[in-house]
């Protein structure tokens, strides 16, 4: 096979952003194992260790550019490219993500809303990042499909959790004689329990980003852009 | 180029009209269509270097033709135009259309042929004579009428040489740089009013700049003329092309499709190893 030193950097480019996934997940796990437990030295280092997958990104970014400019890649070749660029910044944000809930984590002084499983929702957030990950690695167009379609469930999962808060606020809290503090600190939470929902929701949509441009790297095939 | 010039080329505008015109004929080309292979072969003694090409090539398009040395995409090329006449053991059979007449008619002068279908070579082939007088060649053999003077200026403007060289046109073409000796050729072979450009690996012998400005002017001459052009350089056909043709070795037109379909999502996978590097 002619041009031994390119396949090579493209393979290596394959394997990093594989890497990058496996980061990614890792962060995600600490982050909802965290949020479970109310362990605020684990949040903690997931948002602290935010700078080394943002280290990742850049010199993922890096090797992109650099193989575009000297190897001038075309057909399959400039499609794994221009999919994995823009994978690697679905993954960033991921991990950005993650560091919310580790902030949330943090900020939780009491255990509220046990109606809303959060974990159920985070499970499937991540499994839908393992399964495009897996779709990138394996180039599985079947799997892009499936986790545009688990989508809809999040989505489903994460509006009824929204609304159950919400209804929740309406029909108990507001009705109570409360003081300045305890509506500060209700409204704290409420915020605190959307905003996690909410994350774990964009998590999802991450995943469909990374099926997204998996199917167009494989198959040229952009219907589930947009 | 409404010119017709000589009997011969009358013939090949004659035989255009009716092509267009007659409903009935044999031929029903398209409007946009100016050359038209039709099973086209061509053997070198009892070797064969092309393999039955069936393409058609649009007016006022560049047209590329890649592939991999010896695949025949300079015989495709030559034979556009007869210039492999000159090869004795060469042997053609099928058709190559110009707007509709087969060019290896037996009515059709090569030599008419020629001026309206010219080429540029890789290699800058400058007459030793002036400036004006490269120009002026391809005009008086045509016994071009009209404001000669004018007839060079208005080539050389084209061929984006004019503001270099106006004010030595008497000096010699070979006294030019190698990116300007190229710019002269393509001068030579607009200046008789042709209707398609070939060119032949044109910018490989030229650095980046000389490169550059060539390929700008490609792009230049696809307003007025069609332009096939044979490259080395898949980034060059990448770049400066409308339409892609690729043959891969044994003389076959592995494919032809638009310039962004091959070079984003060719349809074959032997296309696509060859483009990505991958043998050839």
């Amino acid at each position: 096979m002619a041009r031994k030193e390119y396949q090579k950097r493209l393979s290596e480019l394959r394997d990093d952003v594989l890497y990058m996934g496996e980061v990614v997940q890792e962060r995600l796990r600490m982050a909802l194992a965290a949020l479970e437990s109310k362990d605020d030295e684990l949040a903690e280092e997931v948002i602290v260790r935010d700078s080394e997958v943002n280290d990742l990104y850049l010199d993922l970014e890096r090797q992109c550019t650099d193989l575009i400019a000297r190897q001038q890649p075309v057909a399959g070749d400039l499609r794994f490219i221009a999919a994995s660029f823009k994978i690697i910044t679905d993954l960033e944000r991921i991990a950005d993500l993650a560091t919310n809930l580790g902030k949330y984590t943090k900020q939780a002084q009491r255990d509220v809303y046990p109606d809303v499983d959060v974990q159920e929702i985070g499970a499937m957030a991540l499994e839908m990042v393992e399964a495009a990950m897996d779709a990138y690695a394996e180039e599985e167009v079947e799997m892009c499909y499936a986790i545009d379609r688990r989508d809809d469930d999040l989505d489903a999962l994460c509006e009824r959790a929204s609304g159950t808060v919400v209804r929740d606020l309406i029909e108990t809290e507001l009705g109570m004689e409360t003081d300045e503090g305890e509506i500060e600190r209700l409204l704290s939470d409420v915020s605190r329990v959307l905003l996690t929902v909410r994350d774990l929701e964009r998590v999802g949509d991450h995943a469909v980003n990374i099926a997204a441009r998996t199917l167009y790297m494989v198959e040229n095939d952009d219907e589930l852009l947009y | 180029m409404s010119d017709t010039g000589p009997a011969i080329e009358t013939s090949i505008e004659a035989e255009t009209d009716t092509a267009r015109g007659d409903s009935g004929g044999v031929d029903q080309q398209t409007a946009e269509t100016v050359l038209s292979a039709r099973d086209l072969e061509v053997f070198y003694g009892d070797e064969r270097a092309l393999k039955p090409v069936n393409a058609e090539i649009t007016e006022k398009k560049v047209t590329a033709i890649i592939g991999p040395s010896g695949c025949g995409k300079s015989t495709f090329l030559r034979s556009i135009n007869r210039m492999n006449d000159m090869i004795d053991v060469c042997r053609v059979t099928g058709e190559l259309r110009f707007k509709g007449k087969n060019v290896y008619d037996e009515d059709v002068d090569p030599v008419a042929l020629r001026r309206k279908v010219g080429m540029v070579f890789q290699k800058p082939n400058p007459f030793p004579k002036s400036i004006y007088d490269n120009v002026a060649y391809g005009l008086k053999i045509q016994g071009k009428d009209g404001d000669r003077d004018a007839q060079v200026e208005e080539a050389l403007r084209r061929a984006a040489l004019w503001d270099e060289v106006k004010a030595k046109l008497d000096a010699s073409g070979l006294d030019l740089s190698g990116g300007q000796q190229q710019r002269l050729c393509i001068a030579r072979a607009i200046a008789p009013d042709p209707e398609v450009i070939l060119m032949d690996e044109p910018a490989s012998a030229l650095d980046p700049v000389a490169t550059a400005q060539i390929e700008d002017l490609i792009e230049e001459l696809s307003r007025d003329y069609t332009v096939v052009i044979v490259t080395h350089n898949m980034q060059q056909a990448a770049r400066i092309s409308d339409r892609t043709m690729v043959f891969l070795t044994g003389g076959e037109l592995a494919a032809f499709d638009d310039t962004q379909a091959i070079f984003e999502n060719p349809k074959s996978q032997r296309v696509e190893d060859y483009i990505t590097g991958k043998f050839g």
